[in-house]
């Protein structure tokens, strides 16, 4: 589904991802984790096409569309989809109508039929139950005034309409309360299926025990440095990232 | 309109070469300059009427300060004190401090001269402010300031300007030129006090070269019956910060420009002013904030209290020149009106030509909240009592913003003793 | 995202930019006494209304422009303006909608107001001002029946003359400024309404205006008086068909509200801005003004997107004890387009309340300017204003400001004056594409979002047109 070779990205001229290699099947849930500067959230960044971030080497295959040629909405369009680690707040445009917006355009680009108002709104409040928000954001500004942990359920609502074939959860986890994160997870996991596939971008294992993943990766100084299992998260843990350093080099 | 300048030539002392120049552009400037009408944006709610009226030349005084009702905060560095628009030696008191020069214009040595000549006026407009050709055309009492570079001042330094009671109306000038060279530290205070109905043309100038801190007061405590028309035009350069704090009551007719020029990126300015206003007095602050540079910032907080028949007036501009992104700029008037025949007439103003700015301001005018005055009132406290707490309170926290604590316990008492004769003078809001 | 795609997204065609061909009865340019005389004379006016015009001429005569707005434009050459046009085929008025030439019919398609649709759709009365004369007005009789006169001013002055006489430059007098005096001198003709006593008008009344004749200032006239306890809410929308030219449009409207009547007068002005090298466009100098008496209520919403030069400050003199006066507004410009727009609010009688809530938003090169007053009386006791400015700037070619003057002479009224500014910002337009919007749509989306107190305001069917074309007006802001 996404295929990501030699990658090299730089931001405001500074290199931060330098030669990343990544296969994502569908149906997969992938993990990257790795400490702080060491380019996780520019690869999500890079891959949703935000403006700023330049590709100065390689490739990225999405759904067998080169990727980087696309605009951002393209992207979206094709079903990439990126939750914030930080959702900016749209004032005085409601959570509801970006919603409709948001579903309608992707939903007309892959040549789906719209939900009619009724049947969305329904969809919505649906949704909203699901991440545990109360229907009255719906009629708030997008993510305004809203508490860090309502923003990122906000997100994990707007992943469940739009129904993306990639869903890249940047940091999801950062600044949850552990039943947030629970809300979250669960969330995530009904989500889970056969076409479906996750990356799961983190700094601590913790949001990896109630979202397992099928595959772990480390990324520092904008490579993959090592890959494995669930277990490799496990040992991060236990021996902290510095271990890795060390294991390299040995 | 009286002539505004031969009274003071005659009483002008002589000048050396260098200014001399200066003081005859001064003069042919002046005497070319149209002035303001009420027609004049600029000067809409303020009328230059008071000024039609004749001037004498200031006399010298001699008295002591005790005599001439010299009152003054304790700050413990160098004073110079000038009285009706004279040096006095005996007044005033230079304390050793290697990091400050500070001298009259007429006293500078060559590289002073320099100095004084590359700065003077160089971030003054004349066209926009006709009032400082006017003080240009008499600069030899001038004063100078400068503060070394990488140096700071041990004590602040403080700059009086009295004028004792004469019999008819004198006019004379005030100038200050600082000069804060780079990275240096120092603190001002400019106090203009005094009796009777004379007319000053103060102009002070602030120059901040790069990574300069100043803290800046500027005191009109002068009589009810006192003319001035002023300006308080400041240069800031790289990452310069400037503090600069105003209070005033109120006169016959009283008009300060503050003018802040942020010149270099990075500049910072804090803007705190009170105008504090009774009996028929008129108080005018124009303030503009001209942002040229990206990624300065500004905050500005300007509180009136007007009562009896008084005027206040308020017009805060902020200008974000293109280019000038990153600005953060905000500025904050408050208003209380006291009195039934008070008037209040404010004006923020934006005009912003750059798009990644944070901007905003806000403006009231309003009577003290009934609720509060309530309050205070079920506790027990009369109710004219309870608003000069409250009147004292919409201000208090501009004057404990002061880093200079002899300033602040100078104004404190004479600010509570201020609001009792005010708003005692009040009955028919007392008592509704 | 860029600047070159919000730049991309301000610049479409201006859609209502289109002219008739119909045969017109256009005065050759210049202005005179006798221009006047021959106004007067066609329109058939009694000879106070001449005097009136007349003195009107002599005061503007003397008057020179104002010149305190943040605008800039080449002086206005009066005499080379035709004062009068009037479509030939008008010569004898239509009795009704059948009568009225086809072409002038499509024209009002082609702007979206289908007059035979709406009579059976929507409900609206609609008196549609093409040029000078007022072509057909639907839906009198049912009017009629209520009480409420609606017709143009011309017919107003045939049919109500006392009502004209007593009301006309009541609230707007002559001397009142420039382009009031010159509009008092040569309007063409207008509007009129009057509600009686206590009537709720059982519609929305609607005027759209147009200018289409080349060279021709418009200078129309609108007077409506709301009786005491009645109640009306006018909608004036307002086109005009693309030329190189400058047009100048100089209206004056005047409102007047009795004790406990109330109005709301909504206007969408979508007038030629000029194309994008700011060539052409609607000089658009209007004098709107509202006088409320005792618990009286006037509410003005306008949706600005059109005029190269816009000067207009739709204002409330809250005469009446426990009036009340709104002034909601979304003033958008592009390209080279200026608006130097707000309101005045005076307060004069006690227990007044003012809200103002406006909105500005500054794309391409363009310059935004609120400028507003608000003055409390001496005797305006417990006198009430609120005052919301928000700017909002795309891209950093563009300029806003905020002038709000407030005069306070009443201990006991409170005045409150906020104002931001803001920018359309990159991380919005990267969570609204990131989520499958495009740029323009996104654009869009925000702007809306920055304007729903105003629009929240509007009659429903306005609300949505407004949405459209702010749309249509911020195509090529974004690149």
């Amino acid at each position: 589904m996404l295929s990501i070779k030699d990658l090299h990205a730089e931001v405001e001229g500074k290199n931060i991802l330098n030669g990343l290699n990544l296969e994502i099947r569908a149906g997969e849930v992938h993990a990257i984790m790795g400490p702080n500067g060491s380019g996780k959230s520019t690869l999500g960044h890079v891959l949703s096409g935000r403006p700023g971030y330049e590709i100065t080497q390689g490739s990225v295959e999405f759904l067998s569309k080169d990727l980087l040629t696309l605009d951002t909405e393209e992207r979206a369009h094709l079903g990439l989809f990126l939750a914030f680690q930080y959702p900016v707040e749209i004032p005085g445009v409601s959570n509801m109508e970006f919603l409709k917006a948001s579903v309608d355009a992707v939903r007309e680009s892959q040549g789906a039929a719209t939900y009619d108002t009724v049947s969305f709104m329904r969809r919505a409040r649906e949704a909203c139950a699901a991440v545990d928000l109360d229907q009255a954001f719906l009629k708030r500004g997008v993510n305004e005034g809203f508490s860090g942990g309502e923003k990122k359920r906000n997100e994990i609502m707007q992943m469940m309409l739009l129904e993306p074939r990639l869903c890249i959860l940047d940091e999801t986890d950062s600044g949850l309360d552990i039943d947030a994160l629970r809300v979250v997870a669960s969330g995530v996991n009904g989500m889970r299926s056969e076409p479906r596939s996750f990356l799961l971008v983190t700094h601590y294992q913790r949001l990896l025990d109630y979202i397992e993943p099928d595959f772990v990766h480390v990324l520092a100084d904008g490579r993959i440095i090592k890959s494995g299992e669930k277990s490799l998260a496990l040992e991060l843990e236990e021996k902290g990232y510095s271990w890795l350093d060390e294991s390299e080099v040995a | 309109m009286a002539d505004l300048l031969a009274p003071q030539l005659s009483a002008e002392t002589p000048a050396p070469d260098w200014l001399e120049a200066r003081r005859l552009a001064g003069k042919a400037a002046w005497e070319s300059s149209h002035l303001p009408t009420r027609k004049t944006e600029d000067w809409k709610y303020t009328s230059l009427f008071a000024l039609k009226q004749p001037f004498t030349a200031a006399t010298e005084s001699s008295e002591s300060a005790q005599e001439i009702g010299l009152d003054l905060p304790q700050l413990s560095g160098s004073r110079l004190v000038f009285v009706n628009g004279f040096w006095r030696e005996d007044l005033s008191e230079l304390v050793p401090d290697a990091a400050i020069e500070l001298l009259r214009f007429a006293e500078a040595d060559e590289e002073q001269a320099r100095l004084i000549s590359e700065h003077l006026g160089s971030i003054v407009p004349n066209s926009k402010h006709p009032f400082s050709t006017l003080n240009d055309a008499v600069l030899s009492e001038g004063v100078f300031l400068r503060i070394l570079a990488d140096s700071k001042a041990a004590f602040p330094v403080q700059l009086v300007w009295h004028n004792s009671e004469q019999t008819d109306a004198a006019i004379n000038s005030q100038r200050l030129l600082v000069l804060a060279e780079q990275r240096s530290e120092a603190t001002v205070v400019e106090h203009f006090s005094g009796q009777g109905h004379s007319f000053t043309n103060g102009l002070s100038e602030l120059i901040l070269e790069a990574g300069a801190k100043l803290d800046h007061s500027r005191l009109h405590l002068e009589s009810a019956d006192a003319l001035h028309i002023g300006g308080l035009h400041a240069g800031l350069n790289r990452d310069a910060t400037l503090n600069s704090f105003h209070v005033a009551f109120g006169g016959k007719l009283k008009r300060v420009d503050v003018v802040i020029n942020h010149r270099g990126r990075g500049a910072h300015c804090q803007l705190d002013g009170m105008y504090l206003l009774c009996g028929q007095e008129h108080m005018d602050y124009h303030t503009c904030i001209e942002h040229a540079e990206p990624q300065c910032t500004t905050d500005e907080t300007f509180r009136g209290i007007i009562g009896d028949k008084a005027r206040g007036v308020f017009n805060g501009r902020i200008h974000i020149h293109p280019d000038a992104q990153k600005t953060r700029a905000e500025l904050s008037n408050k208003n209380l009106l006291t009195s039934s025949t008070a008037q209040v007439n404010t004006k923020p103003e934006l005009e912003i030509y750059a798009d990644d700015v944070q901007c905003a301001h806000g403006a009231t005018v309003a009577q003290l909240d009934e609720s509060m005055l309530h309050y205070l009132r079920t506790r027990g406290i009369p109710s004219d009592e309870a608003l000069i707490l409250l009147s004292y309170g919409f201000i208090n926290a501009l004057v404990e913003k002061q880093r200079l604590e002899p300033l602040r316990d100078y104004l404190k008492p004479r600010l509570a003793e201020y609001f009792g004769s005010a708003i005692s003078a009040e009955p028919d809001y007392a008592a509704s | 995202m860029s600047q070159e795609q919000i730049d991309r997204a301000i610049a479409k065609d201006y859609a209502a930019g289109f002219t008739t061909d119909i045969e017109s009865d256009t005065l050759t340019p210049g202005l005179t006494e006798d221009t006047i005389r021959f106004i007067s004379a066609k329109k058939k006016e009694p000879e106070w209304l001449l005097e009136w015009r007349l003195t009107a001429f002599r005061f503007w005569r003397e008057m020179s422009g104002p010149d305190w707005a943040h605008v800039n434009y080449p002086e206005v050459d009066f005499q080379s303006i035709s004062y009068y046009s009037q479509p030939k085929s008008m010569e004898d008025r239509p009795k009704s909608l059948d009568e009225v030439d086809p072409e002038l019919l499509a024209t009002y398609e082609k702007l979206g107001i289908p007059l035979h649709e709406q009579e059976a759709l929507a409900g609206v009365a609609v008196d549609v001002v093409f040029d000078s004369v007022s072509v057909a007005t639907t839906f009198r009789e049912k009017l009629a029946e209520a009480g409420v006169l609606f017709c143009s001013i011309s017919e107003a002055v045939q049919h109500y003359p006392d009502l004209v006489q007593k009301y006309l430059g009541s609230v707007v007098p002559r001397k009142d400024n420039f382009y009031a005096a010159l509009n008092s001198a040569v309007f063409s003709d207008g509007s009129f309404v009057y509600i009686p006593k206590g009537v709720r008008c059982p519609m929305e009344l609607s005027t759209y205006f147009r200018i289409n004749e080349a060279n021709t200032g418009q200078f129309e006239r609108t007077l409506i008086v709301a009786d005491e306890g009645s109640h009306v809410s006018y909608l004036e929308g307002c086109t005009a068909p693309m030329r190189d030219e400058n047009q100048l449009h100089a209206a004056v409207v005047e409102l007047v509200a009795l004790d406990d009547a109330e109005i709301k007068y909504s206007t969408v002005q979508n007038w030629y801005p000029g194309d994008a090298e700011g060539k052409g466009g609607i000089y658009n100098f209007v004098t709107k003004r509202g006088l409320a008496h005792k618990n009286a209520k006037i509410s003005w919403t306008q949706v600005e997107t059109g005029s190269a030069v816009t000067w207009k400050y739709p204002s409330c003199i809250l005469r009446g004890d426990n009036s009340v006066g709104e002034f909601y507004s979304v003033a958008l410009t592009n390209n080279l387009q200026q608006a130097d727009t707000g309101t005045k609010m005076i307060h004069l009688g006690s227990n007044t309340r003012s809200t103002i809530i406006s909105k500005g938003i500054s794309a391409g090169q363009s310059s935004n300017a609120y400028r507003g007053l608000v003055r409390v009386g001496p005797a305006a006791k417990g006198a009430r204003n609120y005052t919301q400015c928000d700017s909002l700037l795309i891209g950093d070619k563009c300029a806003a400001h905020t002038f709000p003057y407030i005069e306070s002479k009443n201990p006991t009224g409170v005045v409150e004056h906020e104002a931001t500014t803001s920018k359309v910002s990159d991380d919005q337009l990267y969570l609204c594409q990131q989520r499958g919007l495009d740029p323009e749509k996104a654009v869009s989306m925000i702007v809306n979002g920055f304007c729903k107190e105003v629009f929240k305001e509007l009659p429903m069917e306005f609300a949505v047109e407004a949405g459209k074309l702010l749309e249509v007006s911020l195509e090529g802001s974004v690149g």
